[in-house]
């Protein structure tokens, strides 16, 4: 900077009283400088969005192409209400058995003197890593369980981590001093946690429910398993009836509209996220909360979640297991081995595909919230409430159209996983980015760091845990995918659950077993990462108090 | 907590750029090779071992997509003639009408058609039938004696079965068994009996195999699906572990069908020799016993003998049905779907 | 270190105006506080100073080199200007000796630089240490050390000491300010307190509503303040009304010899605003005041309550003619006892202000 321009003399410290705008007209006003990161931002979210919206576009494009009549006919019919009945029951069932039974373990996990808690916090975990097909598979041959019900356990089962990780995290950096002040002021232990805690982690709890509540909406597996006649079984069955997608649109619009409507009512009762500051003030362990004679009954509880979360579908996995395949399917471990690799390949391939679109929608959201980034946030959000069939089938109409030479390869494939799971990286990065008091980058820039480099050495380092949870979530639950999966993947490549349907397919579970004991040991992988922050507390700080 | 940020994110990215590059060079390699695209809607388990042999007989490389048979049908529609699909291996007639009728299919040469026993193939020789199998009654013999088995599909809509049938209304064969219903007994007749089924409690599955797993189970008295499925659970568990047993529909009766798989070239690969000569393999003496020994199915070429303990494929045959009739599969599904099933 | 001008600057948030068009100068060397008022825009100056805002007009010029005008802008990492924000805003990723050595060239963050620093503010001990494990003194430390390791042209502290309990409150600063009179720092502090201003800064520059009201030494601020605000909002003043006639104010008071304020007309006869300082208030007995004539003239009050400090006290004196007490402070000793009627004199000339012009705040 030795070359600018300089202003010779000094004007002394003369104050200038009361001077107006109009009174300097002497001085040339600058220009805005055009906030061309934010624009290039900006522009990177709502391509990003777009992306993710291609499954919306695609059914919009195979609905308005049908005749009137057929759409009308499709979505009149009684059977629609029917079954969006069904699905809204089962929706709102999962997501209040999820958001109980979540809220309630990472509360006796945070909040209470119980012995093990990183041994609790692992089996609260572990159900993550179980696909809901298997799950329901293992229920379906253990116990007479079937219908609503089924689909209900299964599924709240399965989804319930998905809450009790983020709420459990949530309840550790939650201003216990609050609900002190609330006992103090004659509220009872309940109404204490309900009313000055319960706020402070309700965005969190929110967040888990509602990526729960679009899970529900577009499984297929666990509800045909069950028999319960949900959306997806509808569109499953109107396009592999194939001669109908028509109908399937409809339903799968039907479906997206839902989806819609649930992500709208999180962000209404989410409220304000709360900002957390970088630096929470050094404050007393509050003490944990005594369980005393309630000691048996948690511990009980406990061990019954966990013990049928993940008893059930280990135990019928083991029972095949052991019953030996008879004179059926020889399984090469190599065969596995193989299929383990492509798997873990094309999850982390999709997780960083679902990392670059999250990362301008999210710190779009996080750093400058307007309605484009609740647009662009919103839309990512699409993905997840369709089925796998038809974010499969809009990713085929989409790549043969705009790239025919990427058709059917690994890289569609990826893509397709991080379309679909792309609310869990976004959500992630947006919270960890909220994080990050923007007071830290000021100081960085004021220390010499340039734009990029306060996101690297600062930003992006403090957000990374935060994110690096969201792109394990990713893959987890890519490595879970199968209808897009069989759709799109390279010929002649099999992932460990393609493996799984083709055999379970021809009823060879015996066969089927190990790939599913090896697809949920590999998946057990990010679910344990994922503890990893609730084991050891979110922020080093605490940790160390 | 610190996570080493950058290791993590940098091994994520090759280890999954590796696989990638690893999964996509493969690929474009056989592609390059001009070997023969396989779209199989028969599962990789009971094909492969066949398509070995193919490839082992003629030297040509066979790549094979295996997926459903309807999602196949659905993913060819959607792929149009951009499909990299030489052929297709439907479970079912239904789809290869579907996906003929969408213009999709080139047709056959006569030697090929001509093959198989006609009724049992298309007509107008845009796909080949492969193998047959008959839709029968699955029941708990531990419910169901064996003079009490249903003899009929109308032996169902009685109140004392009722909440202990089973049918899998999306399965591809049972839309056939609708359509070969409303094709002997009217719109009306097939309507009827769906209503009444569904008043009678039927209960319904995904597949086949889900069928059978809850007649063995228990679960269910009876249930509707394809005889070999029984075959095979048979020959994983042995004899004395069937507690699911088969009964044969009587002859005339619209539960009485026989389904047959089939295959047809893709129009883009009309004139691909190699597609012609795994279709034809598909046909031929060898292709044929393959199936009868290791999918229990009913040979389709005359001359071959059908597998054991099973009747004759004429007994079963519906002298009043034309299968050509069945590929009016959208009708069958417009009304599953308007009675509630789909 | 550099001297720091800023001139005419107009900001504005949202097309809300911050900042009016403000100017002045900071000798190389010295520390000047900004003080104002919460909302009065001292912290949006401090962001324009920083570079982390961008001024709609004005110039801020560091020893001639012109960081933002017309024409330019330097980004906030090119300007050389250390920041010391409110919350200290360590990084909490990083250890103590991390933190301080952020800003320094890559190559020399693992040198000595980090630890002299350190072994500055009086942290040595602590530099492996993470941000939680500091007390909230330690941070700002930490912070200080770590605005000066890069040895920047100037220093911002954003209310520092804000956060800390009155107790540390003074030792900190203390200690900040001996670092900054040692490294010879241009500093610039903003605060809203007071006697944080006045007891640390060479200079003080008070803004009220995004204009400045007065620029100068401690002293001058207190002494001669430039309104009746002014004399309100730094140091605590009584202010009453009365009559201006040549060099005296009749008001509650009495009679009571008074001087114009800077910049202040008044004709005889006109109504003015005086402002008294606390301590300038003399009380007496009430039968020694007959006897004794005091400067200013002598009115009898009544001694509503007493606040005692110990070094002193505050008296509340109820004058007649006025509803609200006024406030006197004594020295230790002096015996007052509520209920009482007291005599009430001034020490000094009262600084008298127009009317009209003083009728904010």
């Amino acid at each position: 900077m030795r070359g600018s321009p300089t202003i010779g003399g000094r004007e002394g410290s003369a104050p200038s009283r009361r001077v107006g705008l109009a009174g300097l007209a002497a001085e040339p006003r600058i220009a805005p400088r055009p906030p061309w990161g934010r624009l290039i931002l900006a522009g990177s979210a709502v391509a990003a969005a777009a992306l993710a919206a291609i499954p919306l576009v695609y059914l919009v494009v195979r609905v308005a192409g049908a005749e009137s009549g057929a759409v009308a006919d499709a979505l009149l019919r009684a059977r629609t209400a029917e079954l969006a009945i069904n699905t809204v029951g089962l929706v709102l069932a999962v997501a209040a058995g999820c958001l109980v039974l979540g809220v309630g373990t990472a509360w006796l996990l945070a909040r209470t003197d119980l012995q093990a808690r990183r041994l609790w916090i692992v089996l609260a975990a572990l159900p993550l890593a179980i696909p809901s097909y298997v799950a329901a598979f293992g229920w379906v041959s253990l116990t007479p369980l079937r219908g609503f019900w089924g689909a209900f356990v299964v599924l709240t089962l399965c989804n319930a981590p998905m809450v009790t990780l983020p709420t459990l995290a949530a309840l550790r950096q939650a201003d216990l001093a609050q609900e002190d002040v609330a006992r103090t002021l004659g509220r009872s232990r309940s109404r204490a946690f309900l009313e000055a805690t319960w706020p402070q982690v309700r965005p969190a709890a929110l967040a888990g429910v509602l990526l729960t509540a679009l899970y529900v909406l577009s499984d297929f597996g666990a509800v045909a398993l069950m028999r319960f006649e949900a959306f997806t079984w509808a569109i499953h069955a109107a396009y592999t009836s194939s001669f109908d997608p028509t109908l399937a649109a409809v339903m799968a619009v039907v479906l997206a509209v839902m989806g819609v409507a649930l992500v709208a009512a999180e962000r209404t009762m989410r409220g304000r996220q709360a900002r957390f500051g970088s630096m929470v003030a050094a404050r007393p362990a509050s003490a944990p909360v005594r369980l005393g004679r309630w000691r048996m009954p948690a511990l009980a509880a406990l061990l019954a979640v966990a013990g049928v979360s993940l008893g059930v579908p280990l135990g019928s996995l083991l029972r095949y297991l052991g019953r030996g395949s008879g004179e059926g399917i020889a399984v090469a471990p190599l065969d596995v081995a193989a299929d383990a690799l492509t798997t873990v390949g094309l999850a982390l391939a999709g997780a960083l595909v679902a990392l670059l679109l999250a990362l301008p929608i999210g710190i779009l959201a996080a750093r400058w919230p307007s309605r484009l980034a609740a647009g662009a946030e919103s839309a990512s959000y699409v993905g997840l409430a369709l089925p796998g069939i038809v974010v499969g089938l809009s990713l085929v109409y989409f790549s043969l159209q705009a790239v025919p030479a990427l058709y059917q390869s690994v890289w569609i494939l990826a893509f397709a996983y991080g379309v679909l799971f792309l609310p869990k990286a976004v959500g992630a990065v947006r919270a960890s980015i909220e994080r990050v008091e923007p007071g830290l980058e000021d100081v960085a820039r004021t220390l010499g760091e340039g734009v990029a480099g306060t996101w690297a050495r600062v930003t992006a380092r403090i957000a990374w845990p935060g994110i690096g949870a969201g792109v394990l979530l990713v893959a987890l639950t890519a490595m879970k995918e199968l209808p897009a999966t069989l759709l799109l993947r390279p010929t002649s490549t099999d992932t460990l659950a393609t493996s799984l349907w083709r055999l379970t397919d021809i009823s060879a579970y015996a066969a089927a077993a190990p790939y599913a004991l090896v697809l949920t040991v590999v998946a057990a992988v990010p679910a344990l990462l994922l503890t990893r922050d609730a084991v050891t507390g979110s922020t080093r700080a605490e940790g160390l108090q | 907590m610190r996570f080493p940020a950058r290791p993590v994110v940098a091994t994520a990215a090759i280890l999954s750029t590796l696989a990638l590059a690893a999964c996509s060079t493969g690929t474009e390699a056989d592609e390059a090779d001009g070997a023969l695209v396989l779209y199989s809607g028969r599962s990789e388990d009971l094909v492969q071992p066949l398509i070995d042999q193919f490839e082992a007989a003629s030297g040509i490389d066979v790549e094979v997509r295996y997926a459903g048979t309807t999602e196949l049908a659905a993913l060819l529609q959607e792929e149009g003639d951009a499909t990299p699909a030489d052929v297709f291996f439907s479970q079912d007639a239904g789809a290869l009408g579907a996906v003929a009728r969408a213009g999709l299919l080139a047709e056959l040469p006569e030697g090929v058609t001509s093959a198989v026993e006609p009724g049992l193939t298309s007509t107008d020789g845009t796909w080949v039938g492969v193998t047959g199998r008959a839709r029968v009654f699955v029941v708990d013999s531990q419910q169901v004696g064996v003079d009490e088995a249903p003899s009929t599909i109308h032996d169902l809509t009685d109140p004392s079965w009722a909440g202990q049938v089973g049918i899998a209304p999306t399965n591809a064969s049972f839309q056939s068994f609708v359509t070969a219903l409303r094709v002997l007994e009217g719109e009306d007749a097939a309507q009827r009996w769906l209503e009444d089924m569904i008043a009678n409690d039927v209960q319904l599955y995904s597949n086949n195999t889900a069928i059978l797993e809850a007649a063995q189970a228990g679960e269910i008295q009876v249930g509707l699906i394809n005889h070999y499925y029984w075959y095979r659970l048979e020959a994983e568990l042995g004899a004395e572990g069937m507690r699911a047993q088969l009964v044969f529909p009587a002859a005339g009766d619209p539960g009485s069908i026989v389904n047959v798989t089939g295959a047809g070239i893709l129009a883009g690969a009309q004139d691909d020799p190699d597609a012609l000569a795994f279709v034809e393999y598909l046909v031929s003496e060898d292709g044929q016993q393959y199936f009868v020994d290791a999918t229990y199915e009913y040979p389709l070429v005359p001359g071959i003998a059908a597998p054991e303990g099973l009747p004759a494929v004429a007994e079963l045959t519906n002298p009043d049905l034309d299968l050509s009739d069945l590929d009016t599969l959208a009708e069958t599904t417009a009304l599953l779907a308007e009675v509630g099933l789909l | 270190m550099s001297e720091l001008q800023v001139r005419k600057v107009v900001a504005a948030y949202d097309s809300t105006p911050v900042l009016h068009g403000v100017s002045f100068t900071v000798a190389s060397g010295t520390l000047a506080a900004v003080l104002g008022p919460s909302g009065s825009g001292k912290s949006t100056l401090l962001r324009v100073i920083a570079g982390l805002h961008r001024p709609l007009e004005g110039a801020i010029v560091s020893d001639g080199r012109v960081l933002s005008g017309p024409r330019v802008d330097v980004a906030p990492q090119h300007r050389r200007i250390g920041l010391v924000p409110q919350d200290a805003a360590l990084f909490p990723h990083l250890d103590v000796r991390a933190n301080v050595a952020f800003g320094l060239p890559r190559q020399e963050r693992g040198g000595a630089r980090a630890d002299e620093m350190l072994a500055l503010v009086g942290l040595s001990e602590l530099a492996d240490r993470m941000p939680g494990e500091l007390s909230g003194g330690q941070r700002h430390r930490v912070a200080l050390a770590r605005a000066l390791a890069p040895q920047p042209d100037m220093v911002l502290l954003d209310e520092p000491f804000s956060a800390l309990d009155a107790s540390l409150r003074g030792e900190v600063r203390a200690q900040v300010r001996q670092v900054l009179r040692r490294t010879r720092t241009t500093a610039l502090l903003v605060t809203h307190d007071q006697d944080e201003a006045l007891s640390m800064a060479d200079q003080v520059v008070v803004l009220a509503d995004g204009r400045l009201e007065q620029d100068g030494s401690p002293a001058d601020l207190y002494e001669r303040p430039r309104s009746a605000w002014l004399a309100r909002f730094v140091g605590g003043a009584v202010t009453l009304r009365g009559t201006w006639r040549a060099g005296t104010v009749e008001c509650a008071l009495g009679t009571v010899p008074a001087e114009l304020g800077i910049g202040q007309t008044a004709s005889d006869g006109t109504t003015v605003e005086i402002v008294v300082r606390p301590e300038h208030l003399v009380l007496g007995d009430v039968a020694e005041a007959a006897s004794r004539p005091a400067p200013g003239g002598r009115v009898r009050a009544m001694v509503r309550h007493v606040q005692y400090f110990g070094h002193d006290a505050v008296v509340w004196l109820d004058l007649p003619g006025l509803e609200e007490p006024v406030q006197a402070r004594v020295l230790a000793g002096t015996r007052v006892w509520p209920d009482t009627e007291v005599s009430v004199g001034l020490q000094r000339p009262a600084l008298a202000f127009a009317v009209p012009d003083s009728a904010r705040g």
